[in-house]
């Protein structure tokens, strides 16, 4: 008899990650194409300025906003560079010392974004 | 004696010489697309957050973008960001509802819609960024040019 092809195995950390490059991908659609379509196109960098930014940021809903799209689209972006850097070096601890300092460098600018984002602009600092 | 073959030589060497035809170019346009935006996000989160730790600094940061060079990478910026996520969506939508679907005549025929979509989605957003390139910057108006006018 053949058994059912899917068995019950807790997946492994790759396996997460493979899914969530796909869920947090499709995730990216919507948060990543307006923003871009709203910041770059519609409003423009000739009308960006920081008190542009500060009113924004003062929008509860765009600082969520910006959230979602700090976190999954820099987790997104650093996973799949490590993906390529698996496609590229084959040594196992070569791998494991770049992928460790990835996270490492993947934390320090989510944490610098997140704190801009939580604090908000200080355009009464500008000189 | 030729020299050692490694990892990175042997990968290199097959980005180039690999003939997997639409699968091949879609693979390869999807991991340049990917990198140079996660290249223009880094910067961008870093960039951004200087509104709160040097708000002085923030308007040269912009002022950067504003640049002529700069206005056509944001042009091109906007295509790679649709094309990844025209194609990711293709990989992901096979890969987790239609798996059956990865059969060479199919993804050939998936491939080059995404490319089609792609062009579709980017193509007005396009126009408008380089309207606003020629007015900024060379204070040509398109509109007003046009025998109906403005
Ligand atoms: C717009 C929506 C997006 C979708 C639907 C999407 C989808 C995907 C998918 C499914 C993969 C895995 C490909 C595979 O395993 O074969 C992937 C890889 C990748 N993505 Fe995205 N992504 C999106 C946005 C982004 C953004 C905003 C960035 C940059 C920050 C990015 C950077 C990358 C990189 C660097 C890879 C690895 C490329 C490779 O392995 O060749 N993606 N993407
Ligand atoms: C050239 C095109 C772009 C322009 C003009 C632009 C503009 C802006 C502006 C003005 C902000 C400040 C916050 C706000 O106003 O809500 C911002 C924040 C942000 N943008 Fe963009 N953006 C562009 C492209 C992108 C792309 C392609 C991505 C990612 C795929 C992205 C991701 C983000 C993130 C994550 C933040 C929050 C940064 C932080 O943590 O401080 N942007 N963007
Ligand atoms: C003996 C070696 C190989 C065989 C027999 C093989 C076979 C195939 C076949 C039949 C396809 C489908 C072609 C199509 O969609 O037009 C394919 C797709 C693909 N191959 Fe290979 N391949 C080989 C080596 C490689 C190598 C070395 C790479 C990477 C450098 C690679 C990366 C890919 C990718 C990315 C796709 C497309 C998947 C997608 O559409 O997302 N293959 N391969």
């Amino acid at each position: 008899m053949i058994m059912a092809s899917k068995a019950s195995v807790k997946p492994s950390f790759e396996t997460t990650a493979w899914r969530f490059m796909r869920y947090s991908g499709i995730l990216l659609i919507p948060l990543a194409w307006f923003h871009v379509y709203l910041q770059d196109v519609i409003v423009g960098v000739h009308a960006i300025d920081i008190d542009y930014v500060a009113v924004r940021l003062a929008d509860t809903g765009w600082v969520i906003y910006n959230f979602l799209l700090l976190g999954f689209a820099f987790a997104h972006g650093m996973y799949g560079l490590r993906q390529v850097m698996f496609d590229l070096v084959h040594k196992e601890s070569t791998r494991r010392v770049l992928s460790i300092l990835m996270l490492i460098f993947w934390l320090v600018v989510t944490a610098i974004g997140a704190t801009a984002l939580a604090m908000g602009a200080r355009p009464e600092l500008v000189q | 004696m030729a020299a050692p073959s490694t990892p990175l030589k042997n990968t290199v060497k097959g980005y180039a010489t690999y003939m997997g035809r639409e699968g091949h170019y879609a693979f390869l346009l999807h991991r340049l697309t990917g990198l140079g935006v996660l290249l223009f996000l880094t910067i961008h989160i870093l960039d951004t957050a200087t509104v709160y730790f040097y708000p002085s600094l923030y308007e040269h940061a912009i002022e950067l973008y504003r640049a002529t060079p700069f206005m056509l990478g944001e042009i091109g910026l906007l295509f790679a960001v649709i094309y990844h996520g025209v194609n990711g969506l293709r990989i992901a939508v096979t890969d987790m509802w239609m798996p059956k679907r990865w059969a060479i005549e199919k993804q050939r025929k998936a491939v080059r819609l995404t490319l089609v979509v792609a062009i579709l989605l980017w193509t007005p957003g396009a126009l408008v960024m380089l309207y606003n390139l020629l007015l900024h910057n060379f204070g040509v108006d398109l509109l007003a040019m046009l025998p109906f006018g403005k």
